[in-house]
């Protein structure tokens, strides 16, 4: 894939759900290799945007939904396992859960190594803690291997430090990626390009670099206005209590 | 249709909606009662009735080897059935979009069990083919109806982290599959033993099961017998939780392979084709003469069909009704809340006698008290699905005893049932109710028995008299008349119970809770 | 999943269980006392098998209609039919031929039975007095409890049955006919005038609330039918042999199965007025 070519665009996009309008009027594109951090407030409408850019190219993606798309029944190994299951036979998908196949189990022990979820590849993914899921669930995006990865708060339940870690590593095995994220300091730190969302619509689009802590701030105050949110604190992790 | 008007026009008041369902039930049902052939006969039963009890408190059975072997078969259909018919139901489950699949299923669970075993019969004769034909069959459609539901309720996201490219098995196999598993194996458990009551009447009909011979001794009067025989299928249904274990599934599964019924003197399945081309169709008709099977099909239509279209369903609106009643009347009797701990148990006894019994039996028995009308009938379905319906909602408020919605202050006796219990349980009553609409529809076309002129009646009739044309015409009226029933069923029951209107996965914890 | 697999190819293996012996195989209608069947008939398979020198079984059914679908599909060779049975039996399957019938079956009858409430009395003819009762038949399927009581009805009365009665059921057997209608469930009953001897006789029935207020002429009724194609199958003069066991069955412990005094030649023609009966009353088309 030639490096500057526009993967989605988006013109005057708008949605409402059940009479609510969750976007309005949204004009973006994004280009192959570009690494796009989706930053605002709960409710501005982020996960939609990111759903919907998923829509448009979905062979092309690695999703990771808010709360990872985990099944609870089947191990940490099968949970990543499922990101190749499109590179796999139906007999030998069927086989793998019976006896895991050798190549992927090399495979995703590395890539367990990578995560930190060694020791737990085996056990089923309802016996993890809210953290260890995400980190299986970003294993299973990184083992679809598609070249754009769609995350949304890929590492919200993680300590900060593995957060950073963990980005890192998404993003290097990405040629391109929109995340959603609340910590300001990663979007300004590791992304070329920062949307913000409020309310549904665009609120800046530009360069990580033209921006800083403090004006990405400006915007959630703005937003609170009308929505309340308080800038600076992180939304609770609604995949967390789940799991609590 | 019914579903968009509940939640956009009664959306203030869920009472409301629930409240205007029953009432229109009720009307439907008082509509009903004068076209339903009910009457009450003056009659004498009580010489009859003394040596049924008799029979019952002091059951008798010589052949201790042959009463084994029965209850092996009974169990050993069930169990055979079950074991395909679940795996094939989970596949057509995963085809549910399609819509011929959704018919095909519909179909094939709108005919009775009963029915089925007697057109198996006329291909493979009186085999263990036959048998657990009769089973798989409307089973799978069951299991693929129920399957698809429990699909439906699992969350999507799993899916979509996958590539749009990976499709069917594979897709299922990693996502809804193990998402839905503990409600597909909870259905299954629950499942088996609607086969062990399947797999016993078929015992009507000639195979060596428990019906067999429950059959024979109710139709010789020899009641000690069938006492015997009501107590061991009663025992093994009250046992299931002890025997029925994952881990000897395999082992069983050899067993009950072994103890099929020997095929005797069966010659081979050539008889299906001149079944499919002949048999089946009216002489006119293969004859080609194209206006007199005409007129032989309105004929039919006028004679049987409508009529007997007309007085099933009459006799299935009144009997829901009644099931309802009969599930407010003694769900209460088998709580801990307001029988009691010690004291709910003769309640749970009396419903597991109950849906237990096979509705014939009770049919029978009713026969004797109220003469040959629709009235044995319609009581007969009532008291066996509102017993089974009580139980589930027994077990459901059982299982909320203690719990988080409890408080000191919870009144007791009938103010508990009529302020707490009754209003917490009435949404998912409503939603069993309607599931069992299907199922009492099923039965009462086969109350023909009671010289009541249901399509079981002229079904039955049909193949007794060896004219399967007829039989087909009926046949496929029933299934259609099913189907309508399903469908309305399906759509009041999520108006009903919008949330949790999955009947499947309820029943199944609820079973399980009770036998855990 | 794997678990499933394996039940699956479990059960393909089980399913074409077809088991393939030259047994010559009979049954009989359930018309009466059904329990231990096996062991009665069991005796009779024995008898069989040793006058005719090959394997012989006997299947229990549960109906006429079983007992007629068995002998269409060649699932029995042979069979001990009501009058109606064997009738429908002859028809699905040419060069089928009834072989003996019982000595009673030469004159058979039905008695029509009444509960003491309905105040009906014995007499010469069915009465009008019948008019608006309940009735119940035996089974669908029966001659004696179905075929000719219907025809003695219609032609008594000149109605079907339907217009006669306010109520008319299927008690589905001799026995339980009587028990209906002793219970007062039916107020008149139309039953095998043998099984009713036999009960009565045992003393299971209470003559104070139930009796018999009319007996039919005669017909002729039971038979023993057999398939056309057992010569080509068991060897030639097969079909010859077993009329010759059958009628030379003399052990009362035999004959008590059925409950018969000995058996004697039948022809298929003997059976022509039960035909016509049945198709004046549509029950043949």
């Amino acid at each position: 894939m030639s490096p500057h070519k526009t993967l989605v665009r988006l013109r005057h996009e708008s949605l409402s759900l059940g009479g609510h309008k969750v976007l309005s009027d949204i004009s973006l594109s994004i280009k192959s290799g570009e690494k796009v951090a989706l930053v605002g407030p709960s409710g501005a409408g982020k996960t939609t945007l990111l759903n919907l850019l998923y829509r448009r190219v979905p062979e092309l993606c690695a999703l990771q939904p808010q709360a990872g798309g985990l099944v609870d029944l089947l191990s940490a190994y099968q949970n990543i396992f499922m990101g190749a299951l499109e590179r796999v036979g139906t007999l030998a998908a069927l086989w793998n859960l019976v006896h895991p196949l050798a190549e992927h189990r090399r495979e995703i022990e590395e890539l367990a190594r990578l995560l930190d979820i060694e020791e737990k590849l085996w056990s089923s993914v309802d016996r993890l803690s809210g953290g260890q899921r995400q980190r299986v669930a970003i294993g299973r995006a990184l083992y679809r291997k598609r070249p754009v990865f769609l995350g949304d708060e890929p590492v919200s339940s993680v300590d900060p430090l593995q957060a950073e870690a963990l980005l890192k590593a998404i993003l290097e095995r990405h040629e391109t990626a929109v995340i959603s994220l609340h910590n300001r300091r990663l979007a300004l730190t590791h992304f070329d390009r920062v949307i913000v969302l409020a309310n549904g619509a665009v609120r800046c689009d530009c360069a990580s670099s033209e921006l800083d802590s403090s004006a990405l701030d400006r915007f959630y105050l703005e937003a609170g206005e009308d929505s309340s949110v308080i800038p600076g604190v992180p939304e609770h992790d609604a995949w967390a209590i789940g799991n609590g | 249709m019914i579903r968009g008007r509940g939640t956009t026009f009664f959306c203030g008041s869920s009472a409301r909606v629930l409240n205007g369902v029953c009432l229109l039930l009720t009307l439907v049902a008082l509509l009903c009662l004068p076209i339903a052939d009910i009457q009450i006969y003056q009659v004498d039963p009580w010489a009859e009735l003394g040596r049924m009890g008799t029979g019952l408190i002091w059951p008798h059975w010589s052949d201790a080897w042959e009463l084994s072997r029965a209850v092996g078969q009974t169990v050993a259909f069930a169990l055979l059935a079950v074991a395909i018919a679940a795996p094939v139901g989970l596949l057509l489950a995963m085809l549910f979009h399609w819509r011929s699949v959704r018919i095909l299923c519909a179909s094939v669970r709108s005919v009775h069990e009963l029915f089925w075993g007697l057109i198996f019969m006329q291909i493979y004769g009186l085999s263990a083919t036959t048998g657990l034909l009769a089973i798989l069959v409307p089973f799978s459609g069951v299991f693929a109806k129920v399957f698809a539901e429990i699909f439906e309720q699992q969350s999507l996201e799993p899916g979509r982290t996958l590539s749009p490219k990976v499709m069917g098995l594979r897709r299922y196999a990693y996502t809804l599959i193990p998402q839905s598993w503990p409600a597909l194996v909870s259905y299954t458990r629950y499942r088996f033993e609607c086969a062990l009551r399947s797999s016993t009447i078929l015992g009507f009909i000639g195979l060596p099961t428990l019906g067999f011979h429950l059959e024979t001794a109710f139709k010789q009067g020899q009641y000690a017998e069938a006492g015997a025989l009501l107590w061991a299928f009663i025992l093994l249904i009250a046992t299931l939780r002890f025997w029925l274990r994952p881990r000897l599934l395999p082992f069983y599964l050899i067993i009950a392979v072994v103890l099929l019924p020997e095929t005797v003197g069966f010659s081979n399945g050539g008889y299906l084709w001149q079944f499919i081309s002949r048999d089946i169709w009216p002489a006119p008709l293969l004859a080609g003469e194209w206006a007199q099977a005409t007129q032989w099909y309105i004929e039919l239509f006028q004679s049987q069909v409508w009529p007997a279209l007309v007085q099933t369903l009459a006799l299935t609106q009144i009997a829901l009704v009644l099931s309802a009643l009969v599930i407010l009347a003694l769900y209460p009797w088998a709580t801990r809340s307001m029988a009691g701990p010690m004291m709910r148990w003769p309640g749970r006894f009396l419903l597991l006698f109950l849906r237990s019994t096979p509705e014939m039996v009770l049919a029978f028995v009713l026969l004797l008290l109220f003469g040959p009308s629709g009235l044995p009938a319609v009581i007969a379905l009532a008291l066996h699905n509102g017993a089974l319906i009580a139980f589930l909602v027994a077990n459901a408020s059982d299982a909320e005893w203690g719990g988080r919605l409890s408080r000191p202050d919870d009144p007791s006796g009938l103010k508990r049932y009529a302020y707490l219990e009754t209003p917490r349980r009435f949404p998912a009553m409503l939603a069993f109710l309607f599931y069992r609409w299907e199922v009492i529809l099923r039965e009462s076309a086969i109350m023909g028995i009671l010289g009541i002129a249901t399509l079981g009646f002229y079904i039955d009739s049909a193949f007794e008299e060896i004219r399967y044309d007829r039989a087909l015409v009926l046949i496929l009226f029933t299934a259609g008349l099913n189907i309508l029933v399903d469908t309305v069923s399906r759509r009041l029951r999520r108006l009903a119970h919008p949330e949790a209107h999955l009947e499947a996965s309820g029943i199944d914890e609820k079973v399980d809770r009770d036998n855990g | 999943m794997f678990k499933v697999l394996r039940r699956v190819l479990l059960l393909a293996l089980v399913l074409p269980a077809l088991a393939q012996a030259e047994t010559f195989v009979f049954t009989a209608i359930p018309d009466a006392d059904e329990s231990r069947l096996q062991q009665r008939f069991g005796k009779v398979a024995d008898y069989l098998s040793t006058e005719l020198g090959v394997d012989v079984q006997y299947i229990p059914v549960k109906s006429y209609a079983a007992a007629i679908t068995a002998f269409r599909n060649d699932q029995v060779q042979l069979a001990w039919f009501g009058g109606l049975s064997g009738v429908q039996a002859r028809r699905l399957v040419d060069g089928s031929e009834a072989l003996a019938q019982g000595y009673e079956d030469q004159f058979f009858k039905t008695y029509f039975i009444a509960h003491e409430s309905a105040g009906l009395d014995a007499g010469e003819t069915l009465s009008e007095a019948l008019k608006g009762k309940t009735f119940t038949f035996g089974s669908k399927g029966s001659t004696s409890g179905r075929l000719m009581p219907e025809f003695f009805l219609r032609e008594q009365l000149g109605e079907a049955p339907e217009a006669i009665f306010s109520r008319v059921g299927f008690s589905g057997d001799h026995s339980r006919t009587i028990a209906q209608v002793e219970s007062g469930a039916y107020q008149v009953g139309a039953v095998n005038y043998a099984v009713w001897e036999k009960e009565l006789a045992n003393g299971e029935i209470d003559t104070d609330k139930v009796s018999v207020i009319w007996t039919t002429p005669t017909y002729p009724d039971y038979q023993w039918t057999i398939r056309g194609d057992v010569d080509q199958r068991f060897g030639e003069g097969f079909k010859a042999r077993v009329r010759e066991a059958l009628l030379g069955m003399d052990d009362p412990a035999l004959l008590e199965s059925f409950p018969r005094k000995s058996f004697v030649p039948a022809s298929n023609s003997d059976y022509a007025p039960i035909e016509d009966t049945a198709k004046a009353i549509g029950l043949l088309d």
